[in-house]
């Protein structure tokens, strides 16, 4: 069993509230980069039931960094493009992408909107995520996934759950009773000890993004690094 | 008719008229309507911008940290975050709670933009640091065009943006588009246009984003109101539903935020407020100063009942006779209405000093009196309609409901009055000094008139020390407070001056944008000399079928095969496509028609910079801080090009007017003398009747003149009024119906007293314009009394 299993919704609200998270945890869904490794094969996982119980596990709070690799297919890109860097989940819901090769970037999620910052190009971004389109439909649904709101994705996908042996993968495939020709296909893909985890976003035009992470640190320390960052997305 | 089947008539069609009154009038307070003139094309435009100019319509919003509430929780310092991303934590100083997110103001700002947007009469609101979304879906429409709208100086800007040299890095900074968070928006254009070019043409509103976002205001919003600047009930609607949304989600967050609001509408609802205040007190304190100055002379509750009532009456038809003329009355109207009942009074007073004095029935003194009443109600109604030619819109509706209320007046006063008074009691309070003056202006003429020559000659020597007021915004409210906040909150936006822009003219659509095009180049050499902080143009949104086809000559001509080759290998080395990316396709064969842009939702975008007008295009290119003159200056040889000042309009307005009313206050008084020559028959009456009134003018003139009052065209108008109130006390006097000048003097005093308790109410006023119009009628009307028994020699004083 990882740690993470051991720590059980009820038991993280406990040790949160000590922490006088108490507003937070009352306006927003738990978060957590680190909840990904919560979706760990069981037996019967097919199962509604079961499902229902891995997401619920997944549903944690607690702040983590991971380093990431990304490689992503672009429709107009003749090779994949590749980056890497750290990405910082916080305790509030924020996320934080530093990306550090082959340029420093550092992209941020916060409270529903987006703030981008490049400072090599001096290229800053920000808006709703709910207004940039296609990028924001795809950044909705990472952040669902990592941060345990599956729940909210499933009247848009169709959940399929799958078992090999200590490694396990789930599918989420756009409902196509819905008709969304821009929405993606996401598949999160793990191994049971859970440091390790893969994200691949495939978009219908052929576009691809691919997020091979691990885990490095988690814990109450990460959020001022997270604030850090996230006043330098904003330019502030 | 018999008086009791009068007072019937009277007590039954009262209350009929009353309630159609109500039913048909709708009350205006758009100060714009009263006072701007709309004769010339300049005035209509004016007015027509003051009105629902688009950046007349537009609230600017500023959502900050409310003072006590620590930032964001907790006190950072820029750019601690090392290069390699991991950041000490010791840096951050000591604290024991979890820090805020600080995202906090801009989460805030983006659901009240969402809240706003739902509130009725919001046509579209966005922060100010971002294009609103449907700028960026409009902006993805004109890829098609690249090739024809890429440069509003396509033979300069061509050789940068086709050089070969130049390719790699374009190449390379496509990639990194199209990776950022802008890669969708990036993608379907460089489908379209590899190269990018159309962005270029709007790489000037992005700037004016930037520019914003270098400000650092999070919380500055822009708030497109759907409703005319000036229809201030609307607009305050809309403010208190703008205060409760914010309030709404503040109490939600806490009550961590504050709000600050301008813009033009702002403004607008303060005057109404101010205006509706000075109508309510205008009104309350000249009708009890009124009904005391009358109960005080006549002692007799039912006589001012029924003065009053036929006062009310008057001034109800009025207002009906203006609602119909005009389809509304303006508020300003009827405040100054209300004053014209210490006019209208004059008349019943007129008829009970003499009823009582001479112990007549009230028929009796109304028929001796006619002629005169006649008389004095039609120079009275000759001076307002002399106000109405003045040009002012609002003045127009003043003489229609001084005529109809006058009429009424009279009407009422020769054949009702005399019926409601049958039974009536009437005594009158002997005035003291009344008697005194007549007498001392009788037994020391010779003396007094030498003086009163002596005045006259000092006054008109001080004459040409009078000071011309030529600053409008002098006749402005007082509204210090809300500038202050008005600067406050336009700090946090890179500004635009909603009253100071090129107006650029054409007979056609085509020939305008030539002309705005030439414009805007050299107001972007003017930029670039720093005498123009940013400029909103209409290019690259509508362009002219020139620009477009020399734009397509240019990259025509730079689409050589080397160009293609070298494109081609800056995508390869970019590990960009060069299937995809590397065809660079010819211009498009049509051209971008203004029709089609209008026809799609880029009007609403261009909507607040084209003016519909009756005679051609009128285009406006909007500016921020800039040196008028230089900018005037910059813009000099450009046809059908100039540089648009409210301000200066409203100057050259205030100096027209000015100019209007001293001709018409000299019409009038011409007039005047025509009809009481048409009555008296004798040059040596008419000026005897009319030389009290001439004087006063002169002598107020001369006032102004030494305390340094700087007069305006209202100074002249509430002159004028008081020339046709004292045109009537020389009527009164000259005639002298009841053979005894006393009696006709207490009558005068009597009714200055009722005038000086209805318009030195307008004193009370904090519209500026009351107070002058307060101070002008109330000098003319008190010098035009003191000065008939001087002047007036003819009749025989008992």
């Amino acid at each position: 069993m990882t740690l993470i299993n051991m720590i059980n919704a009820e038991c993280s609200e406990k040790i949160l509230l000590n922490h006088n998270y108490l507003r937070h945890l009352r306006s927003i869904v738990k978060p957590g980069l680190c909840l990904l490794l919560a979706l760990l094969p069981t037996p019967g996982f097919c199962d509604e039931t079961e499902l229902q119980a891995l997401l619920g596990r997944i549903r944690q709070s607690g702040s983590a960094e991971f380093h990431y690799e990304e490689i992503r297919k672009l429709e107009l890109a003749s090779s994949p493009w590749q980056g890497q860097g750290n990405m910082l989940s916080g305790s509030d819901g924020s996320l934080v992408k530093q990306q550090l090769q082959p340029t420093r970037v550092v992209m941020a999620i916060a409270e529903g909107r987006m703030y981008y910052w490049d400072p090599e190009q001096q290229q800053r971004h920000t808006a709703p995520l709910g207004q940039s389109g296609q990028a924001s439909a795809l950044i909705t649904v990472f952040i669902a996934i990592l941060q345990g709101h599956a729940d909210g994705l499933k009247s848009s996908y169709d959940f399929a759950p799958e078992q090999h042996g200590k490694h396990w993968i789930l599918r989420l495939t756009p409902k196509p009773e819905l008709g969304n020709q821009e929405a993606a296909t996401v598949e999160i893909s793990g191994e049971e000890d859970g440091r390790k985890q893969q994200v691949l976003i495939r978009q219908p035009d052929g576009e691809s993004t691919e997020y091979r992470m691990l885990k490095t640190a988690e814990g109450q320390q990460l959020d001022k690094i997270i604030q850090r960052l996230l006043l330098e997305a904003m330019g502030d | 008719m018999s008086f009791v089947w009068r007072k019937r008539w009277f007590l039954l069609l009262f209350p009929l008229l009353l309630a159609v009154t109500v039913w048909q009038i709708r009350i205006e307070s758009d100060l714009n309507a009263f006072f701007t003139a709309s004769d010339n094309e300049d005035s209509k435009l004016l007015s027509g911008l003051l009105q629902s100019g688009e950046l007349s319509r537009r609230y600017m919003l500023v959502v900050e940290k409310a003072t006590n509430q620590e930032p964001f929780g907790l006190s950072l310092s820029k750019g601690d975050s090392t290069s390699s991303g991991r950041t000490e934590t010791g840096l951050l100083g000591h604290t024991t709670s979890p820090p805020q997110n600080p995202a906090s103001l801009d989460t805030f700002s983006a659901k009240l933009v969402l809240q706003l947007a739902q509130i009725e009469g919001v046509e579209q609101v966005w922060p100010a640091n971002e294009p609103p979304r449907e700028w960026v879906d409009a902006v993805r429409s004109y890829a098609p065009y690249h090739a024809r709208l890429f440069s509003l100086d396509p033979k300069e800007d061509g050789r940068k943006l086709f050089d070969p040299a130049s390719l790699t890095g374009r190449a390379e900074g496509l990639k990194q588009a199209l990776l950022s968070p802008q890669g969708g928006f990036v993608k379907a254009i460089a489908k379209q246009d590899p190269l990018l070019l159309s962005l270029n043409g709007f790489k000037d509103l992005q700037g004016q984003f930037e520019r914003q976002a270098e400000l650092g205001s999070g919380g500055a919003l822009i708030l497109q109101s759907r409703y005319a600047a000036l229809d201030s009930e609307l607009h305050s609607r809309l403010q208190a539903a703008i205060r409760a949304s914010f309030d709404s989600l503040n109490q939600a967050a806490g009550g961590a935020f504050r709000l600050s609001m301008a813009g033009v509408p702002v403004f607008s609802v303060a005057a109404h407020s101010e205006i509706s205040q000075d109508v309510t007190l205008v009104s309350v304190v000249s009708s009890v100063a009124v009904a005391a100055v009358f109960l005080l002379l006549f002692q007799s509750f039912s006589a001012l009942h029924w003065v009053m009532m036929v006062q009310i009456a008057s001034f109800v038809v009025g207002a009906l006779v203006t609602a119909l003329a005009f389809g509304t009355a303006h508020s300003l109207t009827l405040a100054l209405g209300g004053s014209l009942i210490g006019i209208c009074t004059d008349y019943p007073i007129h008829v009970m000093v003499h009823c009582a004095k001479h112990r007549n029935s009230p028929l009796d003194a109304a028929r001796l009196l006619w002629p005169s009443l006649l008389m004095g109600g039609l120079t009275t109604v000759i001076g307002y309609a002399a106000l109405g030619l003045t040009g002012f819109p609002g003045f127009e509706q003043i003489a229609i409901f001084a005529l109809a209320s006058i009429a009424a007046s009279l009407g009422l006063t020769r054949w009702v009055l005399p019926a409601l008074l049958a039974h009536s009691s009437l005594h009158v309070a002997h005035l003291p000094g009344i008697a005194a003056w007549v007498d001392f202006c009788a037994r020391r003429r010779k003396l007094l008139l030498s003086l009163f020559a002596i005045c006259v000659i000092l006054a008109g020597l001080t004459l040409p020390q009078t000071r011309w007021m030529d600053d409008m915004q002098k006749l402005a409210m007082n509204m210090d407070q809300l500038k202050q906040q008005d600067e406050t909150v336009r700090s946090h936006f890179a500004s635009i001056e909603p009253a100071r822009f090129v107006l650029v003219q054409a007979d056609d659509l085509e020939t305008a944008l030539r002309r705005t095009e030439a414009a805007e180049r050299r107001l972007k050499r003017l930029k670039q000399a720093g005498i123009l902080s940013e400029y909103h143009g209409l290019f690259p949104w509508l362009a002219s079928q020139d620009l477009q086809n020399e734009n397509a000559k240019v990259y025509a001509q730079a689409l050589t095969p080397q160009f293609q080759d070298a494109w081609r290998a800056a995508l390869g080395k970019a590990e960009l496509s060069v299937d995809k990316l590397g065809k660079l396709l010819p211009p498009a064969a049509l051209s971008l028609e203004p029709e089609a842009v209008l026809a799609s939702p880029v009007l609403h975008i261009l909507s607040g910079q084209m003016i519909e007008g009756q005679k051609g295009v009128t285009l406006t290119l909007w500016l921020g801080d800039h040196d008028p003159q230089k900018l005037t200056e910059g813009l000099a040889g450009l046809e059908g090009t100039r540089y648009f000042s409210q301000k200066d309009q409203l100057d050259r307005l205030a100096s027209l007017y000015r100019d209007r009313s001293l001709f018409m206050l000299a019409i009038g008084i011409v007039v005047m003398g025509l009809l009481i020559w048409l009555q008296q028959r004798s040059i040596r009456k008419v000026l005897l009747t009319l030389l009290p009134t001439l004087a006063s003018v002169l002598f107020i003139f001369a006032i102004w003149a030494l305390i340094k009052e700087e007069v305006s065209f209202l100074h002249i108008i509430g002159l004028l009024l008081s020339v046709s109130l004292c045109v009537d006390y020389g009527i009164f006097f000259m005639d002298n119906r009841g053979r005894d000048s006393d009696i006709t003097y207490h009558a005068l005093a009597s009714s200055t007293l009722t005038t000086l308790a209805s318009f030195g109410a307008l004193g009370l006023g904090k519209t500026p314009t009351l107070p002058i119009l307060a101070l002008s009628v109330s000098l003319g009307v008190t010098l035009g009394f003191l000065l008939c028994p001087l002047l007036i020699q003819k009749p025989s004083l008992k």
